[in-house]
């Protein structure tokens, strides 16, 4: 075994020292005898490496056997002529043998040798860098010999899985390339396998570091990487770059910022991990864009990642639309586009993506993209029956492929299906939409057991088709399944109970609901409560509630008066509100002065709304000022023309104007009652209408469908919620 | 479960190491008794580690008496930074079981009183009333990794402040309403330390990040239906336990950063990759159940990016064998003409 090894050596290594003394004693090397040499060198070489290379092994003695002949032949010196060596052993595959030839390379003395010649200022003059270049030719090979050999040992190191060993004597190599060359790599000097050697143990540092788990120290390198000297050329750079961008977003170290005190005025300096890794992020892009660098989809992924941590879709969405086209399929690209625009409320935008793409010639079966189309049209009733299109389409394809999807798709379904079911024209139309929404949230249901928001969107269209004993069950598996996490959950609960004019129960799930939040978000719970009370003909305790709400919202406009950027939330509670609800319980008592007060307070907070003016009308009509009472009912029509309240009133007070008014007031009442098919007291006044006509079986019916709604009024709309 | 836990508070890592022996009952082994640094090793020690997370994900744990859990609090409290390490080291287990268990409204007082301590130390170390925000750049101003052109009288291009994670109010109980928050924010603290976490209490993460998102059924159909090996059968009941939670974003997005640094931060672990990209995969499922996008487009970006390559380093070129020779000759050529 042993011996074969040692035969082995000699013949890749005498040969190499043969050629080299051949080709020494002819001046000008005759190339095609150098040619013939090397060749046979090399198939000896790899036939050895290919038959034996794991077994072979080089001991010491063969080691400097061989150096000896190198040195000889070559006048190379001694860790030359081991750097040699050692690179042939790690060409071959024989990692530990290469390993144990570069030991013996002093690196600080191979330095100090080649330090006085290379570190000269690069002249400026051009004549001179030829000459210096030929003069400096010589130490920078072997300058690059053994710097390679250095690369070479962190390499084997590194495969034997030794990383922190390797990082040392990879950092080694750079400091002796910094302190060799004193003022960064000049461009034209340099050798190319001299830069060779700098770029690759450049990019391997931090890995080494890495892997040894020396996390700061990774740091520490790339940065060193980046922003010293080192003449990398643009594919290296951006593997660094990019290396480093995902190190600092998924590293879970926390980095200090790059500290440069060189920074120009307006340069921007990151501040931690997420903001240098997105500027890295960005960098790479835009190399891209230049065309410096090849596309790489990783790095659109990882901007993603970071941008939408922080929600910064919009940001996304214009880097989405800056590349090129040919790297995505445009309709891929739509669709994360519509996503972007979708988080960042630009939803027309979003849903004008989402046609392009679910248009027949295009994807028009894509499901995500369905699905997603489907939720946008959800929220608004006019899109809704363009939802129910695309939910349907999502439905079928789902069937095939996907039993959770198919779940989601009859979801948006039925939300769409109710919503259309708002605006529908006739009530037969309206009864079927609404019982065919009913029909697909079942069977989303019976799909998917477990998805609160399944169960609370079923439970908001069972109130509202005034079913209050499912809806009550669908409100408490709600806070079941959310652990009471979700104040929406108490408050659909509250508003059934309400409606179920249980109030003694829902005062006690009002004290649980408060129970679980804070005192900052208790605002809507509050509300309802001094609602509940007013409810229960308590004014007392309704204006003690009152007082407690307008304290906690005149804390919440201190605390958050002076911070900016406060996100606007739905569950707060306005000062107006309260000043608007204390008015209206005012009135009810007939309490004039008070209810005027407070209805001042209102109007100075939001000088035109229509409740207020309804508010205003109402007190007027109690106190008979008619003229003056439907004017501020006419004036809240037209600050709000979907304000149902006031146009019961209006049809109200019309209908007792006498018999020729009786048209205007019923088409007054039908509008309202198109608005809020649940309004009671629309019913109500609908029917004294139809009486005063004589109509007296539709009298009947009207006020049977107000008797019956009686008993199931929420304190607030469901819609609210 | 008995609360012999030492009355005094912890003060030193020795003292920690002696009490948490007391409350698992000597379960402890000799070497963490007498290591030179009993903290680290009680970080790492892989058997305490196992014994603690069995404890936390037992049955009864968590109620307020619970003397492991007054261990954590005590070792938190100490205020050192490397028992504190220790404690963070079990921020998977703690937060898995109690948001799981917390669903079904079951006394959590041991629980709760961990994760306020935690919290409160996050809020402390931000400083209340602040969020934690990102400055975006913006190319057309210079940085320290490019150069832009910038007129030299016009000011800098605006920046954009965008908020990462909102501002922290103190608490002094778990409200449900909040409870995501506050658990949310012991994951930011957790993910700040994640380099420092030994594996098995990132496999703990991923494991419960499963459960939390209710999906792993979906999965295993998949897998059954692509006829891949079926996951050991242990391991399919622990994950059952685990209740489906909700996810509001506030829990969403750190849970998300933790799994996306199992995936794609410095491991070695193929283990954990495959556990993290499993994960993600339940983690963009749950999102798509409702199309919540910010969410979708959160992991969206994890799962793509868990089915990339990750590029290797270079290997060291040695541009052909017969030109290496010739370069070779060259060499010792120019070593020749300089040594004359």
């Amino acid at each position: 075994m042993a011996a074969a090894a040692e035969s082995d050596n000699g013949s890749e290594v005498s040969p190499t020292a043969a050629a080299a003394r051949d080709s020494a004693a002819v001046a000008s090397p005759v190339k095609a005898k150098a040619k013939a040499r090397a060749l046979e060198l090399e198939t000896s070489a790899s036939a050895a490496s290919a038959s034996e290379s794991s077994e072979a092994k080089i001991d010491d003695g063969n080691i400097q056997e061989a150096e000896s002949s190198l040195r000889e032949g070559l006048s190379l010196n001694y860790e030359e002529a081991r750097a040699l060596l050692g690179r042939l052993e790690y060409q071959r595959g024989n990692v530990e043998a290469a390993l144990r030839v570069f030991d013996g390379i002093d690196l600080q003395a191979a330095i100090q040798r080649f330090q006085p010649s290379l570190s000269e200022k690069p002249p400026s003059k051009r004549s001179n860098k030829l000459r210096s270049d030929s003069s400096n030719s010589g130490s920078q090979h072997a300058a690059s010999l053994v710097l390679e050999a250095i690369y070479l040992k962190s390499m084997s190191l590194h495969k034997l899985g030794k990383a922190m060993e390797a990082a040392r004597q990879c950092r080694s190599v750079l400091d002796a390339v910094e302190s060799i060359f004193q003022r960064g790599i000049p461009d034209v000097m340099v050798e190319q396998k001299l830069q060779e050697t700098v770029s690759k143990s450049v990019e391997l540092l931090p890995e080494l570091w890495k892997q040894a788990g020396a996390y700061q120290e990774a740091l520490v390198s790339y940065r060193r990487a980046l922003l010293s000297q080192w003449n990398l050329d643009d594919d290296c750079c951006t593997r660094i770059q990019k290396r480093f961008a995902v190190f600092l977003l998924y590293g879970g170290v926390e980095a200090s910022p790059p500290s440069l005190a060189s920074q120009t005025e307006c340069s921007y300096v990151p501040k931690n991990n997420l903001e240098e890794a997105i500027l890295l992020l960005m960098i790479l892009l835009k190399k891209w864009y230049l065309g410096k660098t090849s596309w790489d989809p990783s790095v659109m992924e990882h901007l993603t990642f970071a941008l939408s941590l922080c929600g910064q879709t919009s940001v996304l969405a214009n880097h989405l639309e800056e590349v090129l086209p040919g790297i995505y399929p445009r309709t891929e690209r739509w669709y994360s586009l519509a996503l972007c625009n979708y988080v960042a409320s630009h939803n027309e935008a979003a849903l004008n993506l989402l046609r392009k793409l679910l248009n027949k010639n295009e994807s028009p079966g894509d499901i995500m993209a369905l699905l997603l189309a489907a939720k946008l049209c959800s929220s608004d009733c006019s899109l809704a029956s363009e939802g129910v299109e695309y939910a349907r389409r999502a439905a079928t394809n789902a069937e095939s492929s996907d039993g959770h999807l198919k779940s989601a798709a009859l979801h948006f379904l039925g939300s769409c299906l109710a919503k259309k079911s708002r605006i529908a024209s006739s009530d037969h139309q309206r009864s079927l939409l609404q019982a065919e929404a009913l029909k697909s949230l079942n069977e989303a249901i019976s799909l998917d057991r477990h998805n609160p928001d399944l169960i609370f969107d079923m439970g908001i269209e069972y109130a509202e088709q005034r079913n209050m004993h499912a809806a009550l069950k669908c409100a408490k598996e709600f806070i079941d399944a959310t652990g009471g996490s979700v104040s929406k959950g108490w408050r659909l609960l509250l508003m059934v109970l309400s409606a179920q004019q249980r109030y003694s129960e829902a005062e006690v799930v009002t004290d649980a609901a408060l129970d679980e939040t804070t005192k900052w978000e208790q605002g809507p719970l509050l509300r309802i409560r001094a609602k509940l009370k007013v409810a229960q003909s308590l004014p007392m305790e309704a204006v003690e509630a009152y007082r407690t709400l307008l304290a906690l919202v005149q804390a919440q406009r201190k605390a958050y008066g002076t911070v900016k950027n406060v996100t606007e939330d739905d569950d707060k509670v306005s000062e107006f509100e309260v000043w608007q609800g204390l008015a209206s319980m005012y009135a009810s008592l007939s309490y004039w002065r008070d209810a005027d007060i407070c209805l001042q307070k209102a109007k100075a907070l939001k000088a035109y709304s229509a409740t207020t003016l309804y508010a205003e009308g109402y007190m007027r009509e109690a106190r008979e000022q008619t003229q003056d009472a439907l004017a501020a009912y006419f004036n809240a029509v037209s600050t709000e023309l979907e304000h149902a309240p006031s146009k019961v009133s209006i049809g109200a007070l019309l209908s007792k104007q006498g018999p020729k008014y009786l048209p205007v007031a019923r088409s007054f009442l039908s509008d309202a009652l198109r608005l809020e098919p649940t309004n009671r007291m629309a019913w109500f006044y609908l029917g004294k209408v139809h009486k005063h006509d004589g109509r007296l079986a539709d009298a009947a019916d009207c006020f049977q469908a107000a008797s019956m709604l009686e008993e199931s009024d929420p304190i607030e709309s469901f819609r609210s919620l | 479960m008995t609360s012999d836990a030492s009355p005094q508070p912890i003060q030193s890592a020795k003292a920690a190491v002696e009490s948490l022996a007391a409350v698992l009952g000597g379960a402890l082994p000799e070497s963490l008794a007498s290591a030179d640094d009993p903290a680290a090793t009680l970080l790492h020690d892989a058997g305490v580690a196992s014994v603690v997370s069995g404890r936390l994900r037992g049955a009864g744990s968590g109620v307020g008496n619970d003397g492991l859990c007054r261990w954590l609090y005590d070792a938190f409290q100490s205020n050192l930074p490397e028992l504190q390490l220790v404690v963070l080291r079990f921020v998977p287990a703690l937060a898995g079981v109690y948001m799981s268990r917390a669903v079904s409204r079951k006394p959590l007082a041991g629980f709760e009183a961990v994760l306020l301590a935690l919290y409160a130390h996050a809020v402390a170390q931000r400083g209340a009333g602040e969020p934690e925000t990102v400055t975006l750049p913006n190319m057309a101003n210079p940085s320290v990794y490019h150069e832009a052109k910038v007129p030299a009288k016009t000011k800098a291009a605006e920046l954009d402040v965008v908020v990462l994670s909102p501002a922290l109010d103190p608490h002094g109980t778990i409200r449900a309403t909040r409870r995501a928050r506050i658990v949310g924010a012991v994951l930011e603290l957790y993910h700040s330390k994640l380099a420092l976490m030994p594996l098995s209490s990132k496999m703990d993460f991923c494991e419960f990040c499963v459960g939390w998102t209710g999906k792993h059924s979906k999965l295993d159909d998949k897998s059954r239906v692509l006829a891949t090996a079926a996951a050991e059968p242990n391991t399919v009941v622990t994950e059952e336990k685990w209740k489906r939670v909700p996810l509001p974003w506030e829990l969403f997005q750190p849970t998300t950063r933790i799994v996306a640094h199992c995936l794609l931060g410095p491991t070695n672990s193929d283990e954990l990759k495959t556990q993290a990209a499993r994960a993600a995969e339940c983690l963009y499922w749950r999102a798509a159940e409702t199309m919540d996008t910010r969410a979708l487009l959160l992991s969206r970006s994890v799962v793509r990016l868990s089915q990339m390559a990750e590029e290797p380093i270079p290997e060291p070129s040695f541009s052909g064998g017969i030109e290496n020779m010739a370069e070779l000759e060259a060499m010792r050529a120019d070593i020749l003409s300089t040594k004359n």
